[in-house]
């Protein structure tokens, strides 16, 4: 077998075993959570719903089965990808991500690629530059790597769209795109910033950077085309877990930016106990944390080439 | 009634607060000058308010997100004055028998639902029975039917008799709630699921979409000509249509007011009430619900409550207007009685009747026993700690920050005379399974919005204990309140109806079964650009059948 597709099949039968880890363990989790779903589905608690309709209802939704029972039906359902109906939403669980995933998926993809064009941006003007820019850069990364999102959103909210009305504050389309995705881009590409000028670093003292300025390459030829390539990796290896800490900070944005997506779906589904709905989203940000992951191994030979020639080789 | 329309404030909390102060002077500093040259046609109207709703049909559940929206495209039989009397809306006229148990309705004809079915006296009978249906799972409407509500007869194709087990003076005015609005049989027909998408009423607007976690939308009735007789006017609305949309963050409802992207907000947060009072471009409208105000409930059969000296020790230890009135900046009233004093024969006699006063709490606690003392200072009786647990629901938008401010405030005044107060945060979940549970918790945060003061039988009598889906969270009856309160419904004399619900509110505030802390509002923020939206009394609905824009909707 060629070894790219023995790579892939492996990476395939791998992210089977782990969404169906992840499946048991929510399902388990949510089953030890106290409460009877049969009252989240009649409303919570506030709504107060009479014994009757509790009955009625854990009837309908086979609460009183035993758990192995339950939990057996629950795999069934996976098999086939379906994940029922939400209990709250009264509607399936694959038409409630389907219509949600979309917005989620643009913001954190313009989030990533921001995150980037900040980062490599700051890398090229200020790093490995002695004196004060260099400084300046590097304490920039590290104040916008700990900013908080939530207090970022509201900051650029109130500033950018509140009271210079540059931006919409709840708007949807291309402009109402900006400020989320700015508010989950600048805290990652500080972080993504410091990696890569540590490595930049790094990088300019080596060999091949001696030899290429020997060649008569301009410094900012040597800058761009060879000490960041070799930057970047660090970094390209991060965004994979990149990605997966922006989905969650795509929970704090879009609560303040009120947009659609599953972040905000998922947290109200937990805090309901809708079980069906918190799994299927639960897979869906695993499947795509895995397309991330196999995503990121083809960036890293598309930036490195020197692992064309070993990458998928039988180790 | 149900979960806190008003009472999920400030969930950014005090970040956001310092910034919209910080940014005080900017909004809508410029083009506040409007002029109204009367009603206009046009333009959609977008109204953000916080929580969206799980289903839209509001017979299912009963949750206040549900019918802020159904006002919009349900009617209902009748629609209820400030001065708690009705006036005609899809009912024209209707007669009450003498023993007051029979209601004949007299439908409005020619009235068509969006969907063309027409509405006549079996399309109420069928709402009636919807309702009733466990598969509706209906909570509030469910609890002002049970135990009075007999049937439902279509008598001719436009009258239609109600007939009860014995007489229910607060029909009406529960019948005036959206939650009761009267719906196309044929959507019905559907089942809950397609009913809960795109339910169907013969309302000024329709819904034409929901998209969850965003909006419903609404467009104009164009035929629409059943509006209630305490319209503004009849026939078909001004707006368009009705973005009605959901912005659950405090800043971003209240900056998308400011930057007009929205015309109408609900729940204006408090830390933005000062600069909406000074923003000339903005006008606020405020209700106050009548009902159960925001209370914690004590629950009586806890074995620290379960002695009335300790109940009242509890109440007279807090000082509970301040810590209302510091927590909500005075935005929201401190009210101390047991039902808010908008409530039809509300008495103003039993408001606070356990003042702020820590010597008679000591007092009444060394009376109680509690005598002795742990390290700590708390009081103790038998080697056993007075502590009582308050589990409170740890999410923000269900417990706003300065709800939580109230909490801590209450347990360090609480302190001072040795009680301790175990405060829980639980989530959502965990709070489902405390709910109903006589043994998981001595005080609970409870309110119930409703139109009549049977409101107080509602949530204090036998009847809903017997129920036992927790809404009698002070697990409490009285026989004589009961009798009080069933003697309440049984007569339609005001004279006699006021002193018996005087006499109810004696009883029940002497029980110390609750420590009432503020009102539900309705708190609206609205655009100058708009005019003639009001707020109708039964559950302070907004109403936009009446609202237009100045300058016709142009954005």
């Amino acid at each position: 077998m060629n070894p790219w597709a023995l790579r892939i099949a492996r990476r395939v039968a791998e992210s089977v075993v782990l969404l169906l880890a992840v499946g048991t363990i929510v399902f388990f989790l949510e089953h030890a959570v106290p409460g009877d779903p049969a009252v989240a589905i009649l409303g919570g608690a506030a709504a107060h719903p009479t014994p009757e309709a509790v009955a009625a209802v854990t009837a309908q939704y086979g609460f009183d089965r035993p758990l192995l029972a339950q939990y057996g039906s629950f795999l069934l359902g996976l098999v086939r990808l379906d994940f029922g109906e939400s209990y709250t939403l009264k509607q399936s669980v694959v038409s409630v991500i389907g219509g949600q995933l979309g917005s989620t998926l643009a913001l954190t993809a313009t989030a990533l690629g921001l995150a980037w064009l900040l980062s490599i941006t700051s890398t090229l003007l200020t790093a490995g530059r002695r004196g004060l820019l260099g400084r300046i850069g590097s304490v920039v990364e590290t104040v916008a790597a700990g900013l908080p999102q939530f207090w970022l959103g509201l900051v650029l909210l109130l500033v950018f769209a509140v009271r210079l009305g540059w931006f919409p504050v709840i708007g949807t389309g291309l402009p109402g795109l900006v400020l989320p995705a700015l508010t989950l881009a600048i805290p990652l590409a500080g972080f993504l910033g410091q990696v890569t000028r540590d490595e930049f670093e790094d990088a300019q003292d080596q060999p091949f950077a001696l030899s290429a300025r020997a060649r008569g390459l301009s410094e900012a030829a040597v800058r761009a085309r060879h000490l960041l390539r070799h930057a970047a990796l660090p970094g390209i290896t991060l965004s994979g877990w990149g990605l997966g800490s922006l989905i969650s900070g795509a929970v704090v944005v879009e609560v303040v930016f009120a947009r659609q997506g599953v972040g905000q779906v998922l947290v109200t589904a937990v805090n309901a106990q809708d079980l069906p709905l918190v799994i299927g989203i639960t897979f869906v940000v695993a499947l795509v944390y895995v397309v991330a992951n196999v995503l990121t191994d083809v960036a890293y030979v598309a930036v490195d080439p020197r692992l064309r020639t070993t990458i998928g080789a039988p180790a | 009634m149900l979960r806190p329309p008003s009472r999920r404030l400030p969930v950014v909390a005090t970040t956001a607060a310092a910034l919209v102060a910080l940014l005080a002077g900017c909004s809508g500093a410029a083009s506040a000058e409007v002029v109204d040259r009367g009603p206009v046609r046009g333009g959609t109207l977008v109204y953000a308010t916080d929580r969206e709703p799980t289903c839209l049909d509001p017979h299912n559940s009963g949750d206040m997100p549900q019918t802020y929206v159904a006002r919009q495209y349900l009617d209902s039989l009748v629609s209820l004055q400030a001065d708690g009397s009705v006036v005609p809306w899809l009912a024209t006229s209707w007669t009450i028998s003498d023993d007051g148990t029979q209601y004949d309705f007299t439908l409005k004809e020619g009235v068509e639902f969006h969907d063309g079915t027409p509405l006549d006296a079996q399309a109420v009978v069928d709402n009636f029975t919807q309702i009733l249906d466990p598969a509706t799972q209906s909570s509030t409407d469910l609890l002002y039917l049970t135990g009075y509500f007999e049937s439902a007869t279509a008598l001719s194709e436009h009258v239609v008799r109600i007939d009860l087990s014995r007489p229910y003076s607060p029909l009406l005015a529960a019948l005036s709630q959206a939650f009761f609005g009267i719906e196309s049989p044929t959507a019905m027909a559907r089942g809950l699921e397609e009913n809960c998408e795109s339910p169907v009423g013969t309302g000024p607007f329709e819904v034409v979409a929901w998209n969850h976690g965003r909006d419903v939308q609404l467009v104009r009735n164009d035929d629409y000509d059943s509006a209630p007789a305490d319209a503004k006017h009849q026939g078909p609305a001004y707006l368009d249509g009705i973005t009605w949309r959901f912005l659950k963050d405090n800043t971003t409802r209240y900056g998308a007011l400011g930057s007009g992207e929205a015309d109408v907000i609900f729940n204006v947060p408090p830390e933005s009430q000062q600069l909406a009072e000074a923003d000339p471009a903005i006008s606020l409208q405020e209700f106050v619900h009548s009902g159960s105000p925001f209370s914690l409930d004590l629950n009586t059969t806890s074995p620290v409550f379960d002695d009335i000296r300790v109940r009242k020790a509890f109440v007279h230890a807090s000082n509970a207007r301040a810590a209302v009135e510091s927590a909500y900046a005075g935005v929201f009233p401190y009210e101390g009685d047991a039902v808010s004093s908008g409530t039809p024969h509300y008495d103003e006699t039993y408001h606070e009747p356990f003042p702020y006063d820590p010597d008679e709490a000591n007092r009444l606690l060394d009376d109680a026993g509690w005598t002795g003392r742990d390290a700590d200072g708390h009081r103790t009786k038998d080697g056993v700690t007075l502590t009582v647990r308050l589990p409170y629901n740890a999410d923000g938008a269900e417990t706003p920050p300065a709800d939580l401010t109230i909490l801590q405030n209450i347990q360090a005044m609480e302190k001072e005379v040795g009680i301790e107060v175990d405060l829980e945060a639980l989530d959502s979940a965990s709070m489902n399974a405390v709910w109903g549970d006589p043994d998981a918790y001595d005080l609970i945060g409870n309110y119930w919005n409703s139109p009549t003061p049977h409101v107080m039988y509602i949530k204090y009598s036998k009847a809903t204990l017997d129920v036992g889906n927790g809404q009698n969270s002070a697990f409490a009856s009285d026989d004589e309140l009961d009798r009080v309160l069933i003697a309440g419904t049984a007569t339609t004399d005001p004279t006699e109806q006021a002193a018996l619900y005087s006499e109810a509110q004696r009883i029940l505030t002497s029980k110390a079964w609750s420590l009432p802390l503020y009102p539900i509002q309705t708190r609206l923020g609205i655009s100058n650009r708009v005019k003639d939206v009001w707020i109708e009394p039964s559950e302070g609905e907004p109403v936009l059948s009446d609202a237009y824009f100045v300058d016709g909707g142009d954005r």
